[in-house]
């Protein structure tokens, strides 16, 4: 039991640090409707990766992880800058234009390295089983800083997620908050996407903020519920998957998907939604 | 070059029928804001395949029970498929509900998300993992056979056919759900049959150019048709026009310097709209008297 308790250790401190910045971050992401940015970004990185790959870099260098942070943050200032008053095309559609393309450049190039498409497909799963402490403690470092950035301005961003079709201040105010919202975001998704993998990093960013929205849609209610519910599915999720021999990852991505949708069919049959309305922010 | 018409023949008349059916599609899915649920029905047809792989489905025949086991395209695998993406319908057209304060497109991602991980635990299941997650993202239309591609335009013609006869609903709803409903449609069926047309749609296009060429059909066309216009008859024609040209280009271009076909004309699509946002920063067609942005052309519905 202790031992298992000791090897379980490095994951579940990680899937509780990627939930909570995760949670945090996942209510901006579900108020603003840009619910595919991190899966797009995640293969931005991952496109990234292979061009400092293809440059000649070893694999896990510090080198591939700059280009691949360099290009990442390229991408992202494209995406902030591109808020505008009035939206023709949708954000979550620009999302999804650059994750295809992300992802296309990405096959392309897969043919050129060496077990290039295995390359696409480990983004898929991650592995937080063999995280390290030493992974783990750079993750709370950078984490705290982000944190410490968003505890200042954290008013500003809640104010550009609320307004959906006017801005909250000038254009270029928004824009800069814009560009520190995504590079803080970026800089997360660079470093949580190779110990979660896409879809748990994804699960953990929409999930927990989802069913604490269906319930609440308080900010800071809703920031504690995240919280809570991603630290707690994720460790059942890793505890069971250790029981049933399954892989972590997919393990805490299908428990949560699936209570969500539980949740949700709950809320629906059986919500009071004109009593709740009032309640409303 | 005579080679080159020979070899991408069929998969340039493959190309052709998912432009067609996805330069429609697109416009609703990027007016619902719904841009991933053909990613998502795509990843649930893929499980319903994966169940049946992992199943030995038993298959009665003359001669006995004889244990089957469908790999890709085989009818089991199908119907698995069919039935989930019924359900998936179902589900979304339930969940679309102001009680819940989330939107569409979130449940759709979680869908997203929970289909693929659970494909991936049932493939650890299972066996040959890695190839079949590949093949399902990449597709490979170059190697495409006449018999899908007709099979894929007769199902196409006839949900184009039920759309075009039904198009009052359809484009009323996806202007304005609200609005819709006080108009007394019955959203909730017509959303149903919006979400099924589109997964069985998914499902043949899938099979034929993969989930990422399918995708890029759906949403970069009409998202390079909104640039010019807020009708719908025009907005289709862009797509279908733009849609044919790339095709060409992507086509030509992957034979000629011998890259994958489908991320080929995903990259000339790319570049395409990048293109087309050129053009409408620079303002050649000087088209801005009635493209006032966010303003529904709810006259169009009518026409």
């Amino acid at each position: 039991m202790l031992e298992t308790i000791i090897f379980l250790l490095p994951p579940i401190t990680a899937c509780v640090l990627l939930a909570g910045i995760l949670g945090y971050f996942g209510n901006h992401i579900l108020t603003r409707g840009i619910i595919f940015i991190d899966i797009a970004l995640a293969q931005i990185v991952a496109l990234g990766t292979m061009i400092g790959l293809l440059m000649g870099f070893a694999e896990e260098s510090i080198s591939v992880q700059l280009v691949s942070l360099v290009f990442t943050l390229v991408i992202v200032s494209i995406f902030a800058l591109t808020k505008f008053e009035k939206q023709r095309i949708p954000q979550e559609a620009i999302i999804g234009i650059i994750y295809g393309l992300g992802l296309g450049l990405a096959m392309s190039l897969a043919e050129h390295i060496p077990r290039g498409s295995n390359f696409i497909a480990k983004t898929i799963t991650g592995n937080v089983l063999w995280v390290t402490w030493d992974n783990v403690l750079w993750c709370f470092v950078i984490f705290s800083v982000i944190g410490v950035i968003h505890i200042f301005s954290g008013k500003y961003f809640i104010q550009i997620s609320n307004s959906k079709d006017s801005l909250p201040f000038s254009i270029g105010k928004v824009r800069l908050f814009e560009l520190l919202f995504y590079f803080t975001f970026s800089i997360v998704i660079v470093k949580a996407v190779p110990i979660g993998g896409v879809f748990l990093v994804f699960t953990l960013l929409i999930a927990p903020t989802s069913i604490a929205t269906i319930f609440t849609q308080r900010w800071v209610w809703r920031f504690i519920w995240s919280w809570i519910i991603g630290i707690i599915g994720s460790v059942i999720g890793i505890y069971i998957s250790y029981n049933l021999d399954i892989s972590n990852g997919p393990a805490i991505v299908c428990l949560m998907g699936i209570f969500v949708f539980i949740l949700a069919f709950a809320k629906i049959i059986f919500g009071r939604s004109k009593v709740l309305k009032g309640v409303t922010n | 070059m005579p080679d080159a018409l020979v070899i991408m023949f069929v998969p340039f008349i493959a190309c052709l029928t998912l432009v067609g059916i996805h330069g429609y599609f697109g416009i609703h899915v990027l007016k619902r804001e719904i841009i991933f649920i053909d990613i998502a029905m795509a990843q649930i047809a893929a499980l319903g395949g994966t169940i049946s792989m992992i199943l030995p489905v038993e298959v009665t025949t003359a001669w006995g029970i004889v244990s089957y086991t469908a790999h890709g395209g085989g009818t089991i695998a199908y119907l698995f498929s069919l039935v989930l993406v019924t359900i998936a319908a179902a589900v979304f057209t339930y969940l679309k509900s102001e009680k819940l304060y989330v939107s569409l497109e979130a449940l759709i991602g979680i869908t997203f998300a929970v289909a693929t991980t659970g494909a991936v635990i049932l493939i650890d299941v299972g066996a040959g993992g890695d190839v079949h997650v590949h093949d399902m993202l990449v597709g490979s239309i170059l190697w495409v056979k006449w018999s899908q591609v007709l099979k894929s335009f007769i199902v196409y013609s006839m949900i184009g056919a039920f759309h075009y006869r039904f198009r009052h609903k359809f484009l009323s709803i996806s202007e304005d759900y609200q609005k819709a409903k006080e108009k007394g449609i019955n959203v909730r069926l017509w959303d149903f049959l919006f979400y099924f047309t589109l997964g069985i749609v998914v499902i043949h296009s899938v099979a034929i150019g993969g989930i990422l060429v399918v995708f890029s059909f759906l949403i970069i066309p009409a998202s390079i048709s909104v640039l010019f216009s807020q009708n719908w008859s025009t907005r289709i024609m862009i797509a279908w026009i733009g849609g044919t040209i790339v095709t060409m280009l992507g086509l030509y271009f992957s034979w000629k310097i011998d890259v994958p076909s489908g991320p080929s004309v995903i990259l000339f699509l790319g570049v395409f709209l990048f293109l087309a946002l050129i053009v409408k920063a620079l303002n050649i067609f000087g088209t801005s008297e009635k493209n006032v942005p966010g303003q529904s052309a709810s006259g169009d519905v009518s026409e």
